[in-house]
């Protein structure tokens, strides 16, 4: 494939791009982070962050902002600021444990399936075809609702349900790995299949895997606060998603609370936000689409 | 030999279908607690032993499990899928019912979402790095990251609260009591929730039809195009599109089922009685059966809608001769 | 049947290509010259730079190619030509067949209808009229059964046919000049012979840019051969005379690689377009060179009438 005659817009808006884009994917990627890192230490100090404890009944219900509860009540006369910052906590769980669990499951179906290949690929692959049929959020939804689990359990349930879309992105990625030349070049020295994919392939695509991981994360953030949302969550920990099924319920919009209802969205909003970029950013990086100029 | 292509599909299919079914009804049975008591307690509150025995006894759950299963699967083959708790009515009956009004959004939402993102996404692959392409592609990206739920909500309070333009629930207003039901006041009910799923699609359709078209771009026989004379925007629309637009037809299926589970809140947040809706009602009230029969419908309705791509996919690729 | 007025003029055309690693210079002040009704081969490995050429003229090359110099078309110069007026001249005075024919065809649009697109745009046919000039031409090109294949896909084509048809593609509105980048690359010997006659009956009083690394196929259909190497012209005459008696030492060790005369390559590589050595080009791999060709930069000499070469033993 050649390469002449693309992309026909303007000649100066082109290097514009790039020399904006060079140095404005390290914006994103910087700033994205700068906000991951930042949900994590709110997260991890919550307790000393929150003004009150989230689940205490600090004032009168449904207030509105003032100096102390920087964003009002709830209807059970709890802080609403509190309940964000704590809230942090949930999201965060449910989002990377949740990505933990779906890109293990994938990496290493993944790999088994693109470096054996063959008849071992074909079958792993179909099986995967029949699994993604089954609707993964409804059995989700019901394993929950009877199971009744705490968020840890949740998170590796949605990690276990929700994966297997990434497998097919890292199979035909270790399916190239798997014929090149050093791969070949080791099994002819006598390496075990193990150790080649433990040492070999699994660095090679751990760029691909960690990507997975972002989108990961940012998708079961939004699954597992929408547990919330539906009444599912974990009771016992203040849920984001919780926090806005509630105030849409009990009056949030009739009675315009909007520092109620907005903040909740608004954070997972901002969460989400910042690992899709923190994702594009970083797979821009690692996979350069600039075609290469053949003469 | 399309024939026999088509059959094997189908085989395929309800292959794949009879095995999701095993799987769920395994997931389902080996989970510790026992529904007929969460039933009663959540609309009773209490569950006493000699009513859950005979509900027990009822439902034939007392039988041995792989007896259980096989009546099930023979049920699910025949059209018995069990019968509601909560709404005391066959489960096929409940669901299917529920699944048109689903339908009523999700077919409007899922061609609207494959034109207007095969579209922009073309014109944005097309024109990388200009600043259409860059504003359309962090808005997507953002678009994307907002929850469904959350969104739904927004588009409510803003267009139905405060602008008034749409009403606030439901599927009819009031007045169908008198009128009966007016198709104009459906479709101005089923606007924002249609309006909210659209926007839950397109983003995926978007950022795969770009990269399909980054691709493309880059084909010799777009070179070819060129050197006929053709301007710009011939390139695109009669050459560049067409072929990009292949791998698109897999997404849509794929973001037509997802549009699917989206439609849990979506129906939730604007009251929309269709399958949603009715999912979370179920939920509420602990009725199993009626979630087993709605866990059926969505993998029925993933594998239709991937048959639905596998089949079309010859008809817009010349190189697939169908059967390959 | 030649003017005296040509039809084609570079003058000084320079095209160059950013990357990360720097500017390639993919071309370095090319002058060329083309009448009306001659055939100029353009000779050389790949990388030297003759793909680029051809697509210039043109051009076809990505917007952010550096491009100076002139490239005058009867007396016009392309390069400072709005888009618009040069989509004109595409297709219409001066087409191209591209490289490689499995891939310069649209897949998924029937071959007949990306002939009658180009037909519709410049002759002003539509519909049916469009589609039975385009048969017209795939029977000119000699494919069987025009009627029936111009309705297929290009997948259905073999290798021959579907470079014929790219050959009827660029001729379908009749242009002045053509440009044809390696027509018979990767064909076996019997089609390149065809294909080779069809294209010197069809292009008989056309301008041509034959763009090849196949010498045999110069010597049949070029009045004139160019020589390039590494980016520059490094030969260029009457294609008797550079064929026979090449004067240049990268033409003569060019030919002498060839199996008919001895097979003996050239040894060492071509040199990267980003740095390009200092002297003469050629010079690291000379058998000839002396001190003067690594520091100083030979333009063309005449050595012969007509004949050109680039090089400081002749100077």
């Amino acid at each position: 494939m050649r390469s002449f005659g693309v992309t026909p817009h303007a000649r100066s808006s082109i290097r514009v791009w790039r020399w904006v884009t060079v140095s404005g994917h390290n914006v994103a990627l910087y700033l994205s982070l700068g906000v991951i890192l930042v949900y994590c230490a709110i997260a991890l100090f919550a307790p000393v962050i929150a003004p009150f404890d989230p689940f205490a009944m600090s004032g009168s219900p449904l207030a509105p902002p003032d100096a102390t509860h920087l964003l009002g009540t709830n209807d059970l006369a709890q802080d609403i600021f509190s309940r964000l910052i704590w809230g942090t906590r949930a999201t965060l769980i449910l989002g990377f444990l949740g990505a933990a669990v779906s890109v293990v499951m994938d990496t290493i179906i993944g790999i088994v399936a693109g470096y054996y290949g063959g008849r071992v690929d074909e079958v792993v692959m179909r099986f995967v075809d029949v699994m993604m049929t089954i609707p993964a959020f409804p059995l989700l939804l019901v394993v929950t609702i009877f199971f009744r689990p705490g968020i840890y359990v949740t998170a590796v349930i949605m990690g276990l349900f929700g994966g297997l879309n990434g497998v097919r992105i890292i199979r035909s990625q270790v399916l190239t790995l798997a014929v090149s030349d050093f791969v070949v070049g080791t099994k002819a020295l006598g390496a075990g299949d193990g150790y080649i994919m433990g040492r070999h392939i699994l660095p090679n695509i751990l760029p691909l895997v960690g990507v997975k991981f972002v989108t990961s994360a940012q998708h079961f953030m939004l699954v597992g606060i929408g547990l919330g949302f539906l009444g599912i969550g974990d009771q016992n920990l203040v849920d984001w998603g919780q926090m806005i099924e509630r105030a849409s319920q009990n009056g949030g919009i009739i009675l315009g609370l909007w520092w109620w209802l907005i903040p909740p969205g608004l954070a997972v909003t901002v969460i989400s936000l910042a690992l899709a970029w923190f994702a594009y950013a970083w797979e821009e990086r690692i996979n350069p689409r600039f075609q290469v100029m053949r003469v | 030999m399309r024939l026999a292509y088509v059959l094997r599909r189908l085989l395929y299919s309800a292959l794949a279908f009879g095995i999701s079914v095993t799987i769920m009804f395994a997931i389902l049975h080996f989970m510790p607690g026992d529904y007929i008591t969460q039933y009663l307690e959540a609309i009773y509150t209490i569950a006493p032993p000699e009513v859950v025995e005979a509900y027990n006894h009822a439902y034939g759950l007392d039988r041995p499990l792989i007896e259980q299963y096989f009546s099930y699967l023979i049920g699910v083959l025949q059209g018995d899928w069990g019968y509601s708790l909560s709404y005391s009515r066959p489960v096929l009956d409940v669901v299917c019912e529920k699944l048109v009004w689903t339908l009523v959004l999700l077919l409007p939402a899922t061609v609207l979402s494959a034109i207007v993102g095969i579209v922009i996404g073309a014109y944005s692959g097309w024109k990388r790095g200009s600043k259409a392409d860059i504003a359309l592609l962090n808005g997507m990206i953002f678009l994307r990251a907002i929850p469904s739920y959350w969104l739904a909500l927004v588009i409510l309070i803003i267009f139905a609260f405060y602008l008034g333009f749409f009403p606030l629930g439901g599927y009819v207003s009031l007045s169908a009591l008198d009128t009966g039901i007016d198709p104009l006041d459906v479709m101005s009910h089923a606007a924002l929730p249609i309006f909210t799923l659209f926007l839950f699609s397109v983003t995926g359709i978007y950022y795969l039809m770009r990269n399909s078209m980054l691709m493309t771009a880059g084909e010799d026989y777009i070179v070819t195009a060129r050197s006929k004379g053709l301007d710009d925007p011939a390139i695109l629309w009669r050459h560049a599109v067409r072929n990009a637009m292949l791998p698109t037809v897999t997404m849509i299926a794929f973001q037509c089922a997802r549009m699917l589970a989206g439609s849990i809140f979506v129906e939730t947040v604007f009251s929309w009685p269709g399958l949603g809706m009715l999912t979370y009602e179920a939920i509420e009230v602990r009725d199993f059966p009626l979630l087993q029969g709605i866990l059926l419908i969505d993998t029925l309705f993933v594998i239709v809608a991937n048959i639905g791509a596998d089949m079309i996919y010859p008809f817009i690729d010349p190189r697939v001769e169908v059967g390959s | 049947m030649t003017t005296d007025e040509p039809l084609l003029r570079v003058r000084g055309l320079k095209v160059g290509f950013p990357t990360s690693d720097g500017l390639v210079k993919a071309s370095d002040a090319i002058d060329l010259t083309i009448r009306t009704g001659e055939t100029l081969a353009l000779l050389g490995e790949t990388g030297s730079g003759k793909t680029v050429l051809g697509m210039a003229i043109l051009r076809l090359l990505q917007p952010n190619t550096r491009i100076e110099g002139e490239i005058l078309y009867r007396g016009r110069d392309l390069l400072s030509l709005p888009e618009r007026e040069m989509q004109k001249v595409r297709g219409r005075e001066i087409a191209v067949v591209l490289q490689n024919s499995g891939t310069s065809f649209n897949p998924v649009l029937r071959v007949g209808d990306q002939i009658a697109e180009a037909i519709t745009l410049h002759r002003g046919l539509k519909g049916p009229d469009a589609e039975a000039a385009a048969v017209d031409l795939l029977d000119r090109v000699r494919i069987a059964d025009p009627a029936r294949m111009a309705r297929e896909y290009p997948h259905r084509f073999s290798g021959g046919m579907r470079e014929r048809a790219l050959i009827a593609l660029a001729l379908a509105c009749n242009p002045s000049f053509l440009i044809a980048d390696e027509p018979t690359r990767g064909l076996d010997a019997v089609t390149r012979r065809e294909i080779l006659s069809l294209f010197s009956e069809i292009n008989r009083d056309r301008s041509v840019l034959f763009i090849t690394h196949d010498i045999e196929a110069a010597a049949t259909l070029a009045a004139r051969v160019a020589v390039m190497y590494a980016g520059e012209i490094v030969e260029i005459g009457p294609v008797d005379a550079v064929l026979s008696s090449p004067v240049h030492p990268y033409t003569r060790g060019l030919l002498g690689s060839l199996p008919e005369r001895g097979m003996r390559p050239i040894p060492g590589s071509a040199p990267s377009l980003i740095a390009p050595p200092a002297g003469c080009r050629f010079s690291p791999r000379c058998t000839f060179a002396v001190g003067r060709c690594e520091k100083e930069h030979p333009g063309l000499v005449e050595v012969g009438p007509g004949h050109y070469a680039r090089c400081m033993l002749y100077d």
